[in-house]
């Protein structure tokens, strides 16, 4: 069983019982079968999209406190979130459930970049099948749940502004947001800016190309059409500006996300179906690369991409005695187009020019259905299984034809999955056992990419169209024991994924990009294996002071026994949370081992150990009436110089970064 | 309400506009590449009862390969009449009084459609005011031969695609070569045809009257192997080359094919390595496969620079 998240719930037309998203640990259950170990009423901290050291976080730092969520990072904005130790190809990650793609070939503006953690009210993550929900996966979904305020019987305001400074990079933000709700009406809004310098390792030094801008503001407008049914529009519109990327030769001139929703919702208040929610999405991604500030670079490229989606996504909750079930049918249109235009030093010579992604459209289309089945007040069975249909089609195939002569223009893709897991609860003990199988379709880099620069490895990689679906076969089980005052929980997930998609170096062609060294082109590896264990304890010494820990660990394997790359090595986290009247105080420490299971085919090398020491205070108090919270905390307190697995280039992380934060809630 | 349609048609307004164009790259090689589908008229000839015309893409003679299209009409019935044995013979006359010949068809076929007589020239050299160019045109209808002479203008070929190289050989003979297509290529696999001519050392008389096929001076040269290697030479490409090429062959109708992928647009070399029947290098030098980024790529001996 996952960690998951849940929050909004059916908040939002005011019905708390009326459905569920079933197979997650809901605490609006219309069942009252709560006896389960794991089903408690979710911690309050948990929801709110900030960590327990910091409460003015980015999404990415958010995302970061989740056991099986890592990062690569390229500099100090937009990490790429890895799930179970794999790549975003492998995870679906939607926003509400809609399908957003970045419009960068160099996993630039991961998904997660285009949201703000103040339209955020939180995130779902499902590991491995249970996350086929949203579409065909391999590693599971992150589901970014935007804030949604419930409409009210009295007329409402609220509101929150967020401001602080953070030292090391000299980063303010100011972060905004208010609501009315009515009985008939919901409007909200919010706006947040985000300026930061170049941050400083620990050595003080200067990362120099870390900066970023980001503005983000989003609107929400639900109208009560019956007493059960209700129609909400929102729309999210993100501008990142000038964001550089210290691993990379080439930094962000602008980036741009337009993410658009109709949704209809209703409600039923008996029968087999409880709530059906359907909605309507379009979202426009722009990114436009910039290398002019870059000396080394003796030719100048411009890489500017489009990601445009059209999308439905509908939902049906229904209850059957014990059995509660979620339907869900996706669909979606998506372009995908990068342009690749370099300068001969000449600068009145002809261009050149080429396609990185030549026009590619995926149509993708999924039934997916998920069950959960109170078998007694112990046991638990959740199963499920989607269906998918992946079509892809490249305009300008020819360029996908060089490298693979005779391949085919359009493709048609199935991708079944399914999904059982086995919950039981013994007294102070919980147990879970799952198993999983699925397939995703190659993405649009894998499949129809074209001299992608990858500047780790520094090759230039090239997609094939034909690629075989990718299949995972997954097991996973936990045990937990838990008691009022400590629990510990282990986890462990295994997938063993055949026809694994990787690139290999290929000995036709030669690189295009001037920093490249070679040509990679995806292939499949005949399997590879990825296991993932996690500990988690927790234990309260006093009333007021609580202990946290958790340690991770990751093996990932090809065919012949090689190590894949961005795999996390041993790491641990532990934590400690001091309460007194107003007075929070928490103190964390945080580190990896040595990476000693690293890829040099891959571009990796031996990553050193290193571990970094947090803390924080927050008070909060009452002015004017209004609630406030100021916090100051530092980050890497005693100024490590360190850099982790999956730090681009292997840039060093940030040194000592003072933060100061002060939260009003009207 | 209000709020609502004000929210949607600033929306509207955002998602249409687009902060940067997208490009319409095939619109952008047509305008580096000019590219010539059309047969038109080059010049028409009245001879006896016959009107003769002389056809060729856009209606003009470039230096490089040219695709020559001759029609034959009575000129009073406008009928195709039995018209037979037509042959063609181009004549460079240069400056000194001296003349030469390039490498041609000398027997038109016959291409029922159309009713066309089809052949083609290679024109070596452009015409200037001093270096002008005839065409001999010899034809059998009604029983009688007809023999036309007809000057034409040899122009600049502006499209790169169609350059052609004159070299000597290791052999001591003279080689031509001529690109005949792509005339547009495309960031993909592109068929590549070229023609390859040797110079005969026989012809030294000055062509007659009347040149006939016992004066030509060039002939298509057989089972050669062109050895291919396409390359960007701009200092910022560092040497790149493309994969999946295929050296050029003699096909059946005498010219030489091969697959040629460009992976994006701008500067390219075709370096090239000609050998004989036995293997033999003729011409061309290998070009090193480093990748050499900030420096200019080094060119085979035998190359063709081309542009799209």
């Amino acid at each position: 069983m996952k960690k998951v998240y849940t929050v909004m719930g059916f908040l939002f037309l005011g019905f708390s019982a009326a459905a569920q998203h079933q197979h997650s640990n809901d605490t609006t259950s219309v069942m009252s079968h709560h006896e389960l170990g794991e089903v408690k009423v979710i911690d309050k901290t948990k929801k709110k999209i900030e960590t327990e050291m910091k409460m003015a976080v980015s999404v990415d730092q958010f995302l970061a406190s989740s056991e099986n969520i890592s990062f690569i990072k390229r500099g100090a904005y937009a990490w790429e979130p890895l799930l179970n130790n794999m790549s975003t190809e492998r995870s679906t990650i939607t926003i509400d459930g809609m399908h957003v793609f970045g419009a960068c070939t160099d996993k630039m503006d991961p998904v997660t970049s285009y949201v703000e953690s103040n339209n955020l009210a939180t995130i779902d993550v499902k590991s491995g099948q249970e996350g086929s929900l949203h579409g065909s996966t391999v590693a599971g979904s992150i589901d970014l749940k935007r804030r949604s305020t419930p409409f009210s019987e009295e007329k409402q305001w609220k509101g929150a502004y967020q401001t602080g400074f953070e030292s090391n990079n000299k980063q303010f933000f100011n972060l905004g947001n208010a609501s009315y709700a009515s009985d008939k009406l919901v409007a909200e809004g919010s706006f947040s800016f985000r300026k930061a310098g170049n941050y400083s390792d620990g050595n003080n030094k200067e990362v120099r190309h870390s900066q970023y801008q980001k503005l983000n503001s989003s609107l929400g407008l639900a109208y009560k059409l019956k007493p059960l049914s209700s129609l909400r529009l929102d729309a999210i519109l993100d501008i990142a500006k000038d964001v550089g990327y210290p691993a990379l030769p080439m930094d962000l001139g602008l980036s741009r996300a337009i993410i658009t929703s109709v949704a209809y919702k209703q409600l039923f208040e008996k029968g087999l179906v409880r709530v059906w929610d359907t909605k309507f999405y379009f979202n426009a991604i722009e990114h436009y690369m910039d290398d002019t500030k870059r000396p080394e670079n003796l030719v100048h490229m411009d890489m500017p991409g489009w990601s445009t989606t059209y999308g439905l996504v509908s939902r049906a909750n229904m209850v059957m005695g014990k059995v509660t079930s979620e339907v869900q049918l996706n669909a979606y249109n998506n372009v995908s187009i990068a342009e690749m235009r370099m300068y001969p030093q000449d600068r009145s010579q002809r261009t050149m020019f080429a396609y990185s992604w030549p026009w590619v459209t995926t149509n993708f289309t999924s039934v997916a259905m998920s069950n959960s089945w109170e078998i007694s007040g112990q046991s638990r069975l959740n199963f499920g299984g989607s269906l998918g249909h992946n079509y892809n089609y490249s305009r300008f195939a020819e360029f996908n034809w060089i490298f693979h002569p005779g391949a085919s223009q359009q493709k048609n893709r199935f991708l079944p999955g399914l999904h059982a897991s086995y919950q039981l609860a013994v007294n102070a003990f919980d147990f879970s056992a799952g198993t999983g199988y699925g397939h995703r379709a190659p993405s649009v880099s894998e499949g129809y990419g074209y001299y992608i620069y990858n500047s780790f490895d520094r090759y230039d990689y090239i997609g094939n169209p034909d690629l075989k679906n990718e299949v995972s076969y997954e097991v996973n089980a936990s045990a937990g024991f838990k008691t009022e005052r400590a629990a510990i929980e282990t986890k462990v997930n295994y997938f063993h994924i055949q026809d694994y998609i990787i690139g290999r170096i290929l000995s036709l062609g030669s690189p295009m990009n001037y920093q490249s060294v070679g040509v990679k082109g995806y292939t499949s590896l005949p399997y590879a294996r990825i296991m993932n264990i996690a500990l988690h304890t927790r234990y309260d010494i006093l009333h007021h002071l609580h202990w946290k820990g958790t340690l991770t660990y990751a093996r990932a394997t090809d065919d012949k026994g090689g190590n894949l790359p961005f795999i996390r090595p041993l790491s641990y986290q532990a934590s400690l949370h001091y309460m007194h009247k107003n007075w929070g105080v928490q103190t964390s420490v945080n580190g990896d081992f040595t990476q000693k299971s690293y890829s040099p085919e891959y571009g990796e090398d031996r990553t050193p150990d290193y571990w970094v020491w947090n803390a924080s205070a927050n008070y909060a108090f009452t002015l004017r009436k209004t609630a406030a919270v100021f916090q100051v905390g530092a980050e890497n307190l005693f100024n490590q110089y360190y850099t982790t697995y999956a730090d681009w280039g292997n840039i060093p992380r940030m040194g000592r970064n003072i933060f100061t934060s002060l939260k009003f809630n009207f | 309400m209000k709020k609502l349609v004000v929210f949607i048609s600033v929306l509207c307004c955002l998602v249409v506009s687009c902060t940067l164009d997208k490009t319409d790259y095939r619109a952008e090689i047509d305008t580096i590449v000019p590219e010539h589908t059309e047969f038109k008229e080059v010049a028409s000839m009245d001879y006896g009862d016959y009107h003769v015309t002389l056809n060729a893409l856009n209606g003009t003679l470039y230096k490089g390969h040219n695709e020559i299209r001759v029609q034959i009409k009575n000129k009073h019935s406008g009928q195709r009449e039995q018209v037979s044995e037509v042959t063609f013979f181009p004549v460079r006359t240069m400056e000194d009084g001296g003349s030469s010949s390039c490498p041609h068809r000398y027997n038109l076929n016959f291409q029922p459609e159309g009713n066309l007589f089809t052949g083609y020239a290679v024109f070596t050299h452009e015409s200037n005011a001093q270096e002008k160019w005839e065409l001999y045109l010899n034809f059998t209808a009604g029983g009688e031969t007809y023999k036309i002479r007809q000057p034409v203008s040899v122009q600049q070929q502006s499209n790169k695609n169609l350059n052609m190289t004159a070299f000597t050989g290791n052999d001591g003979h003279e080689y031509l070569i001529a690109l005949v297509s792509p005339q547009k290529p495309k960031v993909a696999e592109n068929k590549l045809i070229a023609g390859v001519y040797r110079l005969r050392e026989s012809i030294s008389e000055p062509v007659g009257a009347f040149p006939d096929s016992s004066m030509l001076s060039y002939s298509e040269v057989r089972d050669y192997t062109l050895l291919l290697d396409p390359r960007m030479p701009e200092p910022s490409m560092g040497n790149h080359s493309s994969p999946n090429n295929i050296d050029l062959k003699q096909g059946e109708d005498g010219l030489y094919h091969g697959v040629v992928n460009y992976t994006m647009t701008g500067n390219w070399t075709l370096n090239f390595i000609m050998l004989n029947q036995q293997g033999k290098i003729l011409k061309g030098t290998v070009v090193p496969d480093d990748f050499t980024p900030g420096v200019e790529g080094v060119k085979s001996e035998l190359r063709i620079d081309i542009l799209f």
